[in-house]
């Protein structure tokens, strides 16, 4: 016991995150709700030039809230928790941490030249792929260096088995890895040309149906690996920590991680049904989608059972809405994109904007919550003091609620709605609507929408109050607390 | 059995990387050489066609518009002939897109003209009075990256094959000469299309806007 | 036998195996504990008692300072 005594968990790198985990999080939900509005009112798309239109806006929003905010919260839970499951700080080693510092520093350089890139327009146009080979380059080194963290962490563990967390880490770094080096293999122009053009111009290695192939195959498991995996990571740690429950059955959680490492991968061709991909593919990223239900589900309900016996904390504690709300988004979302990638349901729900609806509840509902409740339990152990306001926690979990609501309900009715009109025939087989009439109708629910935006943005800025307020004038504690974050 | 995995760290991240590698190596691979095949016909995108897919790369176009017509019948009555594979040969990257906030665009060439394009470009309610899309009035400003178009084609040529002829070739004086002999022409054509006095005038000085190139790229879509 | 429909069989007979896999797994899982060969459960508790001087679970044969006096 006596060696131990003087050794703490070392924070700080963990608060360095949660700063770019709130500051991300406000550009990308702002730039978020503005791209919203301007699909209501397209005034909106002249604020600032050719810089503010719609469509170069919107890969900015998905870039920053994914690369920026989802990242820096799984950066910041990472730092936070796998420490301590394997009960090592990264103090013990200054190598570790001063690479910890120099992946941060990377990280911002790279997420600055993200956004200044895809505001000029320089992109590879892939979906959630868009940065051009320097950055690509940049972000390999970053996620090197973290796998080099990880890895060094586990390496001096005290703990000898690891923790459900760790293998989802694990998973999201290789998994992570291997998609990102796959589908931005590029030939800069540069070097074929004769030293002419743009410097950071490239071309895809792959064309036409294989580029998309190659594109869907990243882009639906980037959902997998960033947007599940490091998800389900952070709720393994924090609901048990947090509610002082250990997981329900960890035997289930071994057969989910198995099941859901497996099949995930499968399932990336319902991006592609209908398309001009061989029909044996189609067919299989379709029934796999359906089989996902089982592994995610798995995890979800080994989430909700681990409060067993212990629901009175979901009306007692804040951070416990959170999160079990996070886990029935996770269920809900994770039904709803099986049931889109059902090819007579897709042939309706392709292109509309059902699929934007089925992200948002999945990221707003589910990642977004989950990290909000991981970065506020860390923030009293990191801070030592109290959670600044429990009321203000207890309002913006339901403004953001409601925002979520009204967003994905509005865009299944639009969505639906789009769909039928595309295919609606009179009585002698003539199409009944012109494209434009599809688009007119959509109008309420893009306003419904953007609402709903706002709301959740309303939410996040109280967030950050709270934390700001949390981290400088949160009442101080004596030691960590060992479950439940107080809150004032 | 089973257990000893997540205690060896090394082991389990190579079960992990074996078991979510394995759907790719199915899945993708075998059907990588057969998809790359171009339709008989096919001609690969003239440099100032390549300029014009950089301007709807750069405007991102593709958050709006979609490039793949599915095997419906209410799909190939609004749009045309559904999409095959082998059109997409030349396509680096693909630009199907996932959303279509407005309509698809793989057959726009065949039913709509520079000059529409042009109007619309610079005013979409002008031809669409209810239409949400912003106006793109920089386009007919912003001088389009020729340059770097010409330095895909020579990259594509060289490194994929793509069957150029020998005016595709590396270098500034090749550029040079391409664009005055070739890529002008061309543009000036597209130019005269539009009805657009101002347009034909900076072709005229040897410059060419970004919104003839995109049109240029439009008009190959059929 | 063309390249497509090996793909088909292929697949089927993976899916099988992988199947029976599966269920092999559960069995294995929840008989080793019935008999008392492993206790999975005590595992969770790594969440909760993960302060630097909570004694680990399983203790990491090669850690620094793992020999404590108890």
């Amino acid at each position: 016991m006596q060696s131990n005594a003087a050794l703490e968990y070392d924070y700080d790198i963990v608060k360095l995150y949660m700063w770019t985990t709130v500051i991300f999080g406000i550009v990308g939900m702002t730039i978020g709700v503005l791209i919203a509005s301007q699909l209501a009112f397209p005034e909106l798309n002249y604020l600032f030039g050719e810089y503010g239109t719609f469509s170069r806006l919107r890969p900015l929003h998905t870039n920053v809230v994914i690369y920026g905010f989802t990242v820096s919260g799984i950066l910041l839970s990472f730092y936070y928790s796998a420490p301590r499951v394997l009960k090592v700080s990264l103090g013990e080693s200054p190598l570790l941490k001063k690479l910890a510092y120099l992946q941060f520093g990377l990280y911002l350089i790279a997420a600055t030249g993200m956004v200044i890139s895809e505001l000029m327009g320089i992109t590879a146009s892939k979906e959630y792929a868009q940065m051009e080979w320097p950055l690509d380059i940049l972000i390999v080194v970053i996620w090197v260096l973290w796998g080099v963290i990880m890895f060094g962490l586990i390496g001096m563990r005290r703990e000898k088995a690891l923790y459900i967390s760790l293998w989802y880490y694990i998973a999201c770094f290789l998994g992570v890895a291997m998609l990102y080096l796959f589908n931005n293999m590029e030939v800069p122009t540069i070097f074929f040309s004769g030293g002419i053009g743009a410097w950071y111009h490239s071309v895809s290695m792959y064309a036409g149906t294989n580029d998309a192939l190659v594109q869907w195959w990243w882009g639906h498991n980037a959902v997998a690996f960033v947007f599940t995996v490091p998800i389900i990571a952070i709720i393994y740690y924090f609901l048990p920590k947090e509610s002082g429950q250990a997981v329900y059955s960890y035997k289930l959680s071994l057969l989910s991680f198995w099941g859901l490492m497996f099949v995930y991968l499968w399932a990336g061709g319902h991006h592609l049904l209908w398309s001009t991909v061989p029909d044996w593919m189609q067919t299989m990223g379709s029934v796999f989608s359906v089989v996902l239900i089982l592994p995610s589900w798995g995890s979800a309900i080994n989430m909700l059972l681990t409060m067993k016996g212990e629901w009175n904390q979901l009306t007692e504690n804040p951070l416990i809405k959170f999160m079990v709300l996070a886990s029935t988004f996770y269920m809900l979302s994770t039904l709803e994109g099986p049931i889109q990638a059902v090819k007579s349901v897709n042939a309706i729900a392709h292109f509309t904007d059902w699929i934007p609806g089925h992200v948002h509840d999945g990221v707003l509902g589910w990642v977004a919550f989950m990290i909000f409740a991981a970065a506020m339990h860390s923030a009293t152990r990191v801070f030592k003091r109290e959670i600044y306001s429990k009321s203000l926690l207890e309002a913006q979990f339901w403004i953001q609620t409601t925002g979520v609501v009204l967003y994905f309900t509005s865009m299944w009715i639009a969505g639906i709605t789009q769909g039928m009109m595309w295919r609606a025939v009179d009585e002698y087989g003539n199409l009944m609507y012109s494209f434009i009439d599809t688009v007119s109708v959509l109008h309420p629910y893009y306003t419904i929408r953007a609402v709903g935006g706002l709301l959740y943005l309303v939410g996040m800025f109280m967030f950050a109050f709270n934390l700001y307020k949390t981290a400088t004038a949160g009442r101080k504690l004596e030691k960590e607390p060992q479950f439940r974050s107080p809150m004032a | 059995m089973f257990h000893w995995l997540e205690k060896n760290p090394f082991l389990f991240s190579v079960g992990v990387f074996i078991v979510i590698a394995f759907a790719g190596l199915i899945e993708i691979l075998p059907n990588f050489a057969e998809a790359a095949r171009p339709i008989k016909g096919l001609k690969p995108y003239t440099v100032l066609q390549l300029a014009g897919k950089e301007v709807y790369k750069k405007d991102n176009c593709i958050a709006c518009h979609s490039q793949l017509i599915r095997p419906f019948k209410a799909e190939t009555d609004r749009y045309g002939q559904y999409s095959l594979s082998g059109e997409y040969a030349y396509d680096r990257p693909f630009l199907w897109g996932s959303k279509r906030t407005g309509p698809d665009l793989h057959r726009v060439g065949n039913y709509r003209t520079p000059d529409w394009h042009a109007n619309h470009m610079w005013n979409p309610k002008s031809v669409v009075p209810d239409s949400i899309m912003p106006a793109y009035k920089h386009q007919f400003k912003n001088i389009a990256d020729t340059e770097t178009a010409y330095a895909e084609a020579v990259t594509v040529k060289k490194v994929f094959n793509t069957p150029y002829g020998p005016e595709i070739a590396p270098g500034k004086a090749a550029y040079e000469k391409y664009y005055k002999s070739i890529l002008l022409p061309e543009a000036m054509k597209i130019a005269k299309a539009m009805k657009n006095k101002d347009v034909e005038a900076m072709v005229k000085q040897g410059k060419v806007p970004e919104i003839v190139a995109l049109i240029a790229y439009l008009e190959k879509l059929k | 036998m063309s390249l497509t429909e090996m793909q088909g069989y292929a697949y089927f007979f993976l899916t099988i195996f992988l199947v029976v896999i599966l269920y092999a797994y559960i069995l294995h899982l929840y008989r080793s504990e019935k008999k008392g060969i492993k206790d999975y459960e005590k595992y969770g508790k790594m969440a909760l008692d993960d302060e630097l001087s909570d004694s680990p679970i399983e203790e990491h044969p090669n850690a620094k300072n793992n020999k404590k006096e108890n």
